[in-house]
C-alpha cells in the first residue's frame, strides 16, 4: 500500500511540472468545449489534435488527450440538459430528467449537480485505478463472450425501466433500435444487411447522425411548432449552487452512480453506456416516489453523470494494464502512444512508470480543474437560454450538422440526420421516447455479436450461458429485474380484481 | 500537307501540355486519402508519408481520413476522383486485393487505380494461447489434424486478411479450424491472451507487446522472409507450408486517369523516401518495414494477390459442394 502512495507521489511530481499542468489544462478546456458543442465528440477532436502532439513528450501528449476525453464527459451533459441534445451515448439518459429540470427553470441546479457528481466520481474512479488497476484488469479477462451477452441482456432489460410512459411503447422502441442496429456488414459472413447497396451504410448507421436527428433537430422542429417561444429560464443566475436539500437528495445517487460506473467502465465495449443507463434505472428503482422521474428528478441527473465520469476514468485500466483499447477513443490513445514510440501492452506500467503514474495523478488535477472551470461557466450557459429561440435554433442546427459531418467527413451522414429528424418528430407525436431506441441501437449489435460468438466457441451448445458463473449471475439479475418491473402491474390487476 | 502539319503541331502541343502539367505538378495542396480511422496503423503510415511528400514536393499534403466498410469507402472515393495528381490514396491490402474478391466493390483493383509504390509492409504473426501444448508450427498442424474443428482462431471479421490467411493455411495443410470473428484485430488478439480463442494470425504491431510479456506464444511470421523486428521467428513457408506468403502492405495509389509523368515523378520521390533513415526510423516505431516498388512491380503484385484469393475462394466453394 505504501508502495502505491510512493508511486502516486512520483506521479504527482511528474504531473505537476508546469508543462504537464499546462497541457492538462489545455486538454480539460478543449474537452469541455467539444463536449458542449453537440455532435463534436472526443474521437473527432483527438484525431484532429493527434498530429499536433508529435512535438510534445509522450507524457504531456497523453495527459492532454486524456484531459480531452474526460473533459468531454463533463461538457457533454451541458447540451443534454440545456437543449436536449446528448453529445454521446453516455449522456442520453441525462437528457431525460436534466432537460425537464431546465424547462422548470432549474438548469443551473442540474448543471451544478452534474459537475459536482462528475468530480466526485472522477476522483473515486482515479483512486480505484491507482489502487486496484492491475487486479481489476485480470478480472476483465475473466469476461468472455457469453458473459458480455448476459451483461447486454441486463442492459436491455434496464432500458424498459428507463421509459416513463407506457412499457409497451418502450419495448417497441427497443426493438426499433435493435432493427436499426442490424444495418451494416454482418461480422460473421461479411454480407451486407439492409444497406440498399450503399457503401456508406456498410459500417452501420452512424450513432451521432441518429442522436442528432432523433434528439437535437426533432426537438427543434417540435419547439418551432409551438407558436410560443420556449420557456426561458427564470432562475436568478447568481444561484448556481443547488440548495442543500437538493444536494442531500442527490448524494446517494452520486455514490451509487460512481460505483456502477467504476465497475462497468473497465469492461470493453459499451461499458460506460451501460453504466449510465443502469445508474438511471437503479435510481428509479430505489426512489420512494418513482413518478418524479421523467419530470425533473435530480437523482436522474446525478446518478448517470457520476456513472459516466467514473467509467471514463476506469476505461483506461484495460489500455494501461494490458494494452487493449475498449473504445474508439481508447484506440486513438493507442495510436498516440505508438506514434511516440511506446507500444501499449502488459509491460507499460513497469517500463513507463512516469507515464502510468503521471497520467493517474494528472486525472486528479484535471478533475479539479474541470470543476473549477465548469461551475462558474454554468452562469454563462444558463444565460444562453435567454437568447431568442429564433437565433438559438439556427445555431443548434448548424452546429449539429458540423458535428455530424466531422465524425467521418461524410455528407451522407448529414442527409441521414435529416431523415432521422423526421423520424424523431413522428415518434414524438406518437409519445414514444427515443432513449430506449438508442439503448437497443447501441446494445443490439453487441448482443448479436457476443451471442453468435458464444455459440461458435461452444459448438452450438446454448448451455454455455448458464455454465459460466458470471453469465449465470447476470442473467439471474436480469430475470429478477424483469419480474420487479412486472410486479406492480400484476399487483395492480389483483387489486382491481379484488375490487370487483 | 497543312493538315498533317496541323496534326503534328496539335499533337506536339497536346504532348507538351501534359509535360507541362507534370512539370508544374504539384502547384496546389495534395489530398492523401486514408480509408481508415485516425490513430490506426495505416493512418500512422500515411502521416509519415505525407510529411515526407510535403518536404520533397514543396506543397501542403493533407491527410483525409475516410473510414468505412473496411477501407472500401475511401478507396472507392479515390478511384472516382479526377486523375490530376491532387487526390492520392494510402491504400492497403484488405480493400485492394481481398475485398474485391470477397465481396462486390464498385472499383476494380487493377483497372481503377494506377499504383505508384508500396511504402510499408508488415507480416502477420501466428500466436497461440500459452496454455496449449503447441510450441512450433509442426505442433500446430499436428494438433489441428488430430482435432479437426477443435482449434478456434480469432479474426478482424469475415473476409478480412486475418480470416483469409488462416483459410489459405487450412487449404494448404488440409487442416480445419473454427473461425471466430471479432470487430477488429485488437480484440481478436486480446481473445488469444484471455484464451477465448486458441490462436490468431495477428498483425505484428498488435502481437509484439503481448509476445514480450509472454501473454501469447508466437510460432512464426506469415511473410516470405523472416522479419527484422522478430528475427528469431521462422516463416510459415520454411516450417510447414512451402510457398505460403501473406503480408499486409500499405502503398500510394492514384486514380487510373492520372497522367504517367505525375506517376513517374511520385515514384522517384517515394524511392528516395524508402532510403531515408528518418522515415525508416518512424516506420519501425509502428512496426512497419519501409519498402519501395516500381509502379509495374506493384501492379503485378496486386494482380497476383487477387488471383491467389480468387483461387482460394474457388477451392473452398468446390470443397463445400
Amino acid at each position: 500500500m505504501t508502495d502505491v502512495f510512493a508511486l502516486l507521489g512520483h506521479g504527482f511530481a511528474v504531473a505537476a511540472t508546469p508543462i504537464n499542468l499546462f497541457f492538462c489544462l489545455v486538454g480539460a478546456i478543449c474537452g469541455t468545449l467539444i463536449g458542449v458543442l453537440p455532435g463534436l465528440g472526443p474521437v473527432a477532436t483527438i484525431s484532429l489534435l493527434l498530429p499536433a502532439t508529435y512535438a510534445l513528450s509522450p507524457v504531456s501528449a497523453i495527459i492532454m488527450l486524456a484531459g480531452i476525453y474526460y473533459g468531454a464527459q463533463y461538457g457533454g451533459s451541458t447540451t443534454a440538459i440545456l437543449v436536449n441534445i446528448p453529445g454521446e451515448s453516455t449522456s442520453v439518459v441525462t437528457a431525460i430528467d436534466g432537460y425537464k429540470m431546465a424547462q422548470q427553470g432549474r438548469a443551473s441546479e442540474a448543471l451544478a449537480i452534474a459537475a459536482i457528481g462528475s468530480f466526485i466520481a472522477g476522483c473515486i474512479g482515479t483512486v480505484v485505478i491507482a489502487l486496484l488497476g492491475p487486479p481489476l484488469a485480470l478480472m476483465t479477462q475473466q469476461f468472455a463472450s457469453p458473459d458480455y451477452f448476459s451483461l447486454m441482456v441486463l442492459g436491455l432489460v434496464s432500458a424498459v425501466v428507463l421509459a416513463n410512459g407506457s412499457a409497451f411503447h418502450a419495448i417497441a422502441m427497443i426493438f426499433l433500435g435493435l432493427l436499426l442496429g442490424m444495418v451494416g456488414m454482418d461480422l460473421n459472413t461479411g454480407e451486407a444487411r439492409m444497406t440498399f447497396g450503399l457503401v456508406e451504410l456498410s459500417d452501420g448507421i452512424n450513432f451521432v447522425a441518429l442522436v442528432m436527428g432523433l434528439f437535437g433537430v426533432a426537438e427543434v422542429i417540435s419547439n418551432l411548432e409551438g407558436a410560443s417561444v420556449r420557456i426561458v429560464n427564470q432562475m436568478r443566475i447568481g444561484t448556481i449552487w443547488p440548495s442543500f436539500k437538493a444536494l442531500r437528495g442527490a448524494w446517494g445517487a452520486v455514490l451509487r452512480g460512481t460505483a456502477l460506473g467504476t465497475l462497468f467502465g473497465i469492461l470493453p465495449g459499451g461499458g460506460a453506456t451501460i453504466a449510465s443507463f443502469s445508474a438511471y434505472a437503479l435510481e428509479k428503482r430505489v426512489a420512494k416516489d418513482r413518478s418524479r422521474f421523467g419530470n425533473g428528478a435530480i437523482e436522474g441527473v446525478a446518478g448517470p453523470e457520476s456513472a459516466n465520469n467514473a467509467a471514463a476514468q476506469t476505461s483506461f485500466v484495460p489500455l494501461l494494464t494490458m494494452g487493449i483499447p475498449t473504445s474508439a477513443t481508447m484506440a486513438l490513445m493507442v495510436g498516440a502512444l505508438t506514434l511516440h514510440g511506446i507500444a501499449p501492452g502488459p509491460m507499460i506500467i513497469s517500463r513507463q512508470p512516469d507515464l502510468f503514474w503521471g497520467l493517474i495523478a494528472s486525472m486528479f488535477l484535471g478533475n479539479a480543474m474541470l470543476v473549477i472551470i465548469n461551475l462558474p461557466m454554468i452562469g454563462i450557459w444558463v444565460r444562453l437560454l435567454a437568447v431568442p429561440y429564433r437565433l438559438l435554433y439556427l445555431a443548434i442546427v448548424v452546429i449539429c450538422a458540423i458535428g455530424v459531418y466531422s465524425v467521418n467527413n461524410s455528407s451522407f451522414d448529414v442527409y441521414m440526420t435529416v431523415g432521422f429528424s423526421l423520424l424523431g418528430y413522428v415518434l414524438r407525436k406518437l409519445d414514444a421516447e427515443p432513449a430506449p431506441l438508442l439503448m437497443g441501437f447501441v446494445l443490439g449489435p453487441m448482443v448479436e455479436e457476443n451471442f453468435r460468438r458464444s455459440l461458435i466457441t461452444s459448438h452450438g451448445d446454448p448451455m454455455i450461458f448458464l455454465q459460466r458463473p458470471i453469465s449465470l449471475a447476470l442473467l439471474l439479475v436480469s430475470v429478477a429485474l424483469l419480474i420487479s418491473i412486472m410486479m406492480p402491474a400484476v399487483r395492480q390487476r389483483r387489486v382491481e380484481v379484488f375490487q370487483e | 500537307m497543312m493538315r498533317i502539319a496541323a496534326a503534328i503541331l496539335s499533337a506536339g502541343m497536346a504532348l507538351s501540355a501534359t509535360a507541362v502539367s507534370a512539370q508544374e505538378w504539384p502547384s496546389k495542396t495534395i489530398k492523401l486519402v486514408v480509408p481508415y480511422a485516425p490513430g490506426g496503423y495505416t493512418d500512422s503510415v500515411a502521416r509519415i508519408t505525407a510529411r515526407y511528400l510535403e518536404k520533397e514536393l514543396g506543397q501542403t499534403v493533407i491527410v483525409d481520413n475516410r473510414a468505412g466498410g473496411g477501407g472500401i469507402v475511401g478507396s472507392d472515393l479515390v478511384a472516382k476522383s479526377p486523375g490530376d495528381g491532387y487526390t492520392l490514396c494510402i491504400c492497403s491490402v484488405g480493400a485492394i486485393s481481398v475485398a474485391p474478391v470477397a465481396q462486390t466493390t464498385s472499383y476494380d483493383p487493377v483497372k481503377s487505380f494506377k499504383p505508384v509504390s508500396v511504402v510499408s509492409t508488415i507480416p502477420q504473426t501466428v500466436i497461440v494461447n500459452p496454455s496449449l501444448p503447441i510450441n512450433t508450427m509442426q505442433d500446430l498442424v499436428a494438433y489441428a489434424k488430430a482435432n479437426p474443428g477443435k482449434l478456434s482462431y480469432g479474426s478482424s471479421g469475415a473476409g478480412g486478411l486475418m480470416h483469409y490467411s488462416v483459410q489459405l493455411f487450412d487449404a494448404r495443410n488440409g487442416t480445419k479450424m473454427t473461425h471466430v470473428p471479432f470487430k477488429g484485430g485488437s480484440p481478436a488478439t486480446a481473445a488469444v491472451v484471455s484464451g477465448e480463442v486458441n490462436l490468431s494470425f495477428t498483425n505484428m504491431t498488435d502481437a509484439l507487446p503481448q509476445m514480450e510479456a509472454s501473454k501469447v506464444r508466437a510460432l512464426a511470421v506469415t511473410s516470405a522472409k523472416r522479419n527484422e523486428f522478430a528475427p528469431q521467428l521462422p516463416t510459415v513457408s520454411e516450417t510447414v507450408t512451402p510457398g505460403y506468403s501473406v503480408e499486409s502492405w500499405n502503398g500510394v495509389m492514384a486514380p487510373a486517369s492520372t497522367p504517367d509523368p505525375i506517376i513517374a515523378k511520385l515514384s522517384d520521390v517515394l524511392k528516395k523516401m524508402a532510403a531515408d533513415p528518418e522515415v525508416k526510423k518512424s516506420m519501425a516505431v509502428v512496426g512497419a518495414s519501409t519498402v519501395f516498388t516500381t509502379p509495374d512491380e506493384y501492379k503485378a503484385q496486386i494482380a497476383a494477390e487477387v488471383e491467389q484469393w480468387r483461387e482460394l475462394l474457388k477451392e473452398i466453394a468446390e470443397k463445400k459442394n
